[in-house]
């Protein structure tokens, strides 16, 4: 909403500056976003006597002029010819900056000395072309600004509104809360129109088939108009507020909707078949032609403003082409109604049609302003246009809208606010919102809202109204008396901070990556066609292509992330994302948002340095972190199987965890076809989690064994198995032994190529023995290992080196 | 032999005085104090002496050993000092090369925030709430006290997703799960992702944003005035001016915005406040009755207060960033200085 301050004051007194204007303005919930000040820095443009212009002696097309700007004379040397001796002018002294950055400068021109510039309205950007330079009838002093002196000064605000306060998207409602707020009264400029000739009822006739629609339809009728170019006054005013002139009848109608917030419309009564106006609903599939031009399609719901025999507005949206107003246009039907806001809105957003008239009435223009509104357009019409107003108004309004009546308790706004207001304070406030109260006992109110206030209407609306006028930086901070209960946490949260504290000290950093992406991804990632991840939930409304669908796995956002960062050079990665996926749910209103933990890892193993390796990652890091969170969550029994994998992983080089015969994750280094789709030239490894199931899996009893004061005796094992055979089966068998003297077996070593036969290899394992209550001897440990290689060998087909 | 005895301790004293290794010193104590020891020795010819020489020389000669065992003792220390001295001058580094450092990563910016705020309110007795992200029209907009066909569902531009459901437009909806779950009193906080379908250099089609709800018998705007304040001084520091502004939103009444003083320019006005001198930060009120009625709660026996912040905002005003879009690009470089 943009309001200009000058127009403001039309209504109500206000000498702030406007600074401080914005600021009560904003204070009042009325947000000042911007302000432009109309004239500033033209203040050395003054106005000036010419007191003598004189032949310049060089120059055949220049005078030598002595100007009087009050308090000194100046020679000037001007170019144009369009003033005398005598003469009013403006001024610009040294220094002044015109448009164009254009700075006055006292200069030689043609040997003669000029001290400032005489200007034109062109150079002052007060109209596009000017005709010499601006010869003044003011008879302000001499030295008075010229902005001053023509009443141009003026402070343009721009206002963001919240919808809900379509009492101000005009002139007359933000100075009422102007008024309010500073304890002014607002004054109406102008005056109804003067009548004369036949009453309206014998030229023209309304009819309102809908009144569910439009509760409201007045009009009045002007014959005998000149349509021209408005006079300069209106054409700035609307310029002021970002409106282009059209001509002087629609400028009214647009002037009135600015100041008074009402839309309204003027037809040209002679294209109005019949003479006649029907409300009614349009047509199914009816065709519109609106003013700009566009052929539309209505609906059976668009409520549309007819004469005998066709639409002829798209009623408080837009007009129609078939009866605007023409430059040969005489009599004029002024409309000026009341419409439901839903129905204007359902209309306009259909149609993608948003204008000013619609603007207001999808928020709530006032009903008890449309005559009034009215009665002031048909006056100025009449008078820019010399056309005469008929006798009386055609107001069709058969339940009038009485203003709301609302009950108010003292006591409550208190509770509310935790102020402690009086009965007084209250009723000022109402007082100078306009709103009648009657107080019915102590503390109890019933307050009528006047029409304009159309988001007033429950007591909690007036306690706002209360809160807003005395001030919300006025009510005293205080602390809640509160009720003490225990909520504890999920340990969801607490698994989602500890899965960050681990991620990060492994050197992982987090990523945000958006929850939708392309659905054209699932074959970049070699998802089978049954996949269920490819069930995924669709936006009917996306920004693009690419983000169109809810994500149903990490994948994608971390590969695409990953490919970002490899291709501006930052070639050692390790990301992870803690976010969440969406699965459709058959039969649910809702989806499936399980959280889970998606993490990359790639390039080398320890950062760049002088003392470090420069290896790179390899599957191990990766599973060595996921051994790592599954201990932390103390995850028991998890198995990493082969047997059904990922079909995005190296297909040697992956697994799948399982616990319990449920799939928790998996992890493995990413297929290199893959990984070619995503322009990614290096080994990837990957692995995602479903942090529920991490969560609901895990969390097992801790055991604690207290630590035996006693040494231990280890002993080496070297096998020599076939190549196939997992590691982790030989050392299960062993930790599967019950030998209570047994406190842990490690791999150490692994070996294949020279020395070791075709399909085998050799691993090496130490198998540590400790007693809680005594030093183990050589000849208690002997049998205990026996046993276990025996057990290998009948067990494993393995033979120990 | 008292002549002997002096010639010798002399010899040896001027030895341990002059012994620059452990070594030296051992073996003189082998060569004077050992079996075949040059004092040992003479002790051997104690027997030798009359009975009243030999109390005597057998005094001096204890003498003569006590001596030595101090001088030893400490000439040991000396020279075993001077070694270690001279080992580990050897054994300088240079201590400005580079440490061995493992790689740490770091939070993304955006649960930063979360974690911190979770952590302030947490102090003041609020519990971390969270809901659905695929939301229904009921609780994004309806018990919000959105109607239908009416302008204020203009200010959340809404994803729409099949089967009648769409992306929560605010973390809000968690305050009508919240309140739908539990009888008062109510006190959450609900940090969540959150979708507008809108994208240029200041909007992100996805976004976050932190929900507060209290709900209580006697709750006061006065309250929600308190709890921002310590907010605002525990987040941005203290002494933080702040203001509110009235304001509007469906589910609360009345309704603020929070501004803070610019902790940019500390109110003189910048860039990033455009100048006011005021940072809009947080938007909030009373709750509105009409979503009492919704879930069912006694409007004229509670009161409440609910808050709503922009996650990114509070990231970008507490880190300085000055392009959103840096926080979902997702650049090590940017990620790894947190």
């Amino acid at each position: 909403m943009i309001i200009s301050y000058n127009w403001l004051k039309d209504f109500v007194e206000c000498d702030l500056a406007p600074q401080d204007l914005a600021e009560e303005l904003t204070m009042l919930g009325l947000e000042v976003e911007g302000m432009t000040g109309v004239g500033d820095g033209f203040d050395s443009v003054v106005v000036a006597l010419v007191e003598e212009k004189l032949q310049h002696p060089n120059a055949d097309k220049l005078s030598l002029c002595k100007v009087n700007d009050g308090s000194s004379v100046h020679n000037v040397v001007c170019g144009a010819q369009n003033f005398k001796t005598g003469d009013r002018v403006a001024l610009a002294r040294l220094g002044t900056v015109l448009p164009g950055d254009f700075k006055i400068k006292k200069s030689k021109i043609r040997g003669e000395e000029s001290c400032g510039m005489l200007c034109s309205q062109k150079e002052l950007g007060l109209a596009e072309l000017s005709d010499g330079i601006m010869v003044l009838t003011t008879d302000h002093p001499l030295g008075t600004p010229l902005f001053d002196a023509l009443g141009l000064k003026d402070t343009i605000f721009e206002i963001g509104l919240t919808p809900n306060r379509a009492d101000c998207l005009s002139v007359v409602g933000v100075a009422r809360e102007v008024a309010a707020k500073l304890g002014k009264s607002i004054h109406f400029p102008g005056h109804d129109p003067l009548e004369s000739g036949p009453a309206i009822a014998t030229v023209a006739s309304v009819i309102v088939e809908d009144s569910e629609l439009c509760p409201r339809y007045a009009a009045r009728y002007i014959s005998g108009c000149t349509v021209a170019p408005s006079p300069a006054w209106l054409v700035k005013r609307l310029e002021a507020v970002g409106m282009r002139s059209i001509n002087n009848v629609v400028d009214v109608t647009n002037y009135v909707l600015m100041e008074y917030g009402h839309p309204l419309h003027a037809f040209d009564f002679d294209r109005l078949a019949g003479g006649k106006i029907i409300v009614r609903r349009a047509g199914e599939g009816e065709l519109f032609t609106t003013l700009d031009g566009q052929e539309r399609r209505l609906v059976s719901t668009d409520l549309t403003i007819r004469d005998g025999e066709r639409a002829v507005a798209l009623a408080g949206i837009m007009g129609g082409e078939n009866s605007e107003i023409a430059p040969e246009s005489t009599n004029i039907l002024l409309e000026s109604a009341w419409f439901t806001p839903s129905a204007i809105r359902r209309s306009g957003k259909r149609l993608g049609l948003h204008t000013e008239s619609s603007h207001r009435f999808e928020r709530g223009a006032d009903i008890g302003i449309v005559t009034r509104a009215l009665n002031r357009a048909a006056a100025l019409i009449s008078e820019l246009s010399g056309g005469v107003v008929a006798k009386g108004i055609i107001d069709v309004y058969p339940h009038k809208v009485h203003p709301r009546q609302v009950p108010f308790r003292l006591e409550r706004v208190n509770a509310v606010l935790g102020t402690d207001l009086s009965s007084s304070q209250v009723l000022d406030i109402f007082g100078r919102l306009q709103f009648q109260t009657v107080e019915r006992e102590p503390g109890l109110m019933t307050v009528t809202v006047p029409t304009f206030r159309v988001d007033i209407e429950r007591e909690i609306d007036l306690i706002e109204e209360v809160a807003r006028l005395h001030g919300f930086n006025a009510i005293p901070a205080t602390m809640p008396v509160a009720r003490v209960f225990s909520d504890r946490p999920p340990l969801s949260q607490k698994g989602a901070k500890l899965l960050r504290d681990l991620l990060t000290t492994h050197g992982f950093s987090e990523v945000v990556n958006f929850s939708f992406f392309g659905a054209d991804l699932f074959d970049k990632l070699l998802l089978p066609v049954d996949d269920p991840r490819r069930e995924t939930i669709r936006l009917l409304n996306p920004l693009s292509d690419d983000l169109a669908v809810m994500r149903s796995t990490l994948l994608p956002g971390l590969l695409q992330t990953t490919e970002r960062n490899l291709s501006r050079r930052s070639l050692n990665l390790r990301l992870f994302e803690l976010r969440r996926v969406y699965h459709p749910v058959p039969g649910q209103e809702l989806a499936h948002e399980p959280l889970h933990l998606g993490a990359i890892l790639t390039g080398r193993r320890n950062p760049e340095g002088w003392n470090h390796e420069e290896a790179p990652v390899d599957f191990f890091d990766a599973k060595g972190l996921l051994e790592n969170i599954i201990h932390e969550f103390r995850i028991r029994g998890l198995i990493y199987s082969t047997e059904k994998l990922e079909p995005f992983y190296h297909p040697g080089k992956g697994c799948t965890l399982v616990v319990g015969g449920e799939e928790l994750g998996s992890c493995g280094e990413l297929h290199p076809e893959l990984l070619e789709r995503f322009a990614i030239e290096q080994p990837v490894y990957y692995l995602e989690l479903d942090f529920e199931k991490l969560i609901r899996l895990g969390g097992a009893p801790l055991t604690i064994v207290p630590p035996s004061r006693y040494p231990d005796t280890f002993r080496d094992l070297a096998l020599l198995i076939d190549e196939a055979m997992p590691a982790s089966l030989v050392l299960e068998a062993i930790r599967t032994q019950k030998i209570k003297e047994m406190e842990g077996v490690e791999l150490f070593d692994l070996y294949t190529g020279a020395g070791i036969p075709e399909g085998k290899k050799s691993i090496a394992v130490r198998v540590r023995y400790r007693s809680p209550e005594r030093t183990l001897t050589d000849e208690e440990v002997t049998p205990l290992h026996a046993r276990i290689i025996e057990h290998l060998v009948k067990k494993l087909a393995i033979t120990v080196r | 032999m008292k002549e002997q005895l002096d010639a010798l301790a002399a010899t040896l004293f001027a030895a341990v005085e002059a012994a620059s290794s452990e070594k030296d010193l051992q073996e003189l104590k082998v060569r004077y104090l050992g079996k075949k020891g040059e004092l040992t020795a003479l002790m051997k010819c104690l027997g030798a002496l009359s009975a009243e020489e030999r109390p005597l020389v057998g005094q001096l000669i204890n003498t003569v050993k006590g001596r030595f065992e101090e001088e030893f003792t400490s000439r040991l220390a000396a020279v075993k000092g001077a070694e270690t001295r001279r080992r580990l001058a050897s054994e300088r580094i240079d201590v400005t090369l580079p440490g061995r450092r493992t790689a740490v990563g770091s939070r993304h910016p955006v649960t930063l925030v979360v974690e911190e705020l979770s952590e302030i309110f947490a102090g003041l007795g609020f519990q971390v709430a969270e809901g659905p992200e695929i939301e229904l029209d009921f609780y994004n907009f309806e018990a919000l006290n959105f109607p239908a066909d009416h302008p204020a569902r203009d200010m959340q531009d809404t994803f729409f997703l099949e089967g009648n459901r769409l992306l929560r437009t605010h973390t809000s909806p968690v305050q009508v799960r919240t309140m739908l779950k539990h009888a008062p009193p109510v006190r959450i906080i609900a940090p969540g992702t959150v979708y507008r379908c809108d994208s240029d250099a200041t909007h992100s089609p996805m976004f976050h944003q932190i929900e507060g709800l209290m709900v209580d018998k006697g709750i006061t705007f006065g309250d929600l005035k308190g709890i921002l304040t310590i907010f605002i001084n525990q987040y941005f520091g203290k002494g933080v001016g702040m203001r509110l502004r009235p304001s509007f939103f469906p589910f609360t009444e009345p309704s603020a915005e929070i501004d803070i003083a610019c902790v940019i320019c500390k109110g003189k006005g910048c860039r990033v406040c455009k100048n006011s001198g005021w940072l809009e930060i947080l938007g909030a009120g009373m709750v509105d009755p009409e979503v009492y009625r919704h879930v069912g709660y006694d409007p004229d026996a509670v009161t409440g207060f609910a808050f709503g912040m922009g996650i990114e905002r509070m990231a970008m005003l507490k880190y300085g960033i000055n392009d959103m879009r840096y926080l979902f690009e997702n650049d090590i470089r940017f990620l790894s200085q947190f």
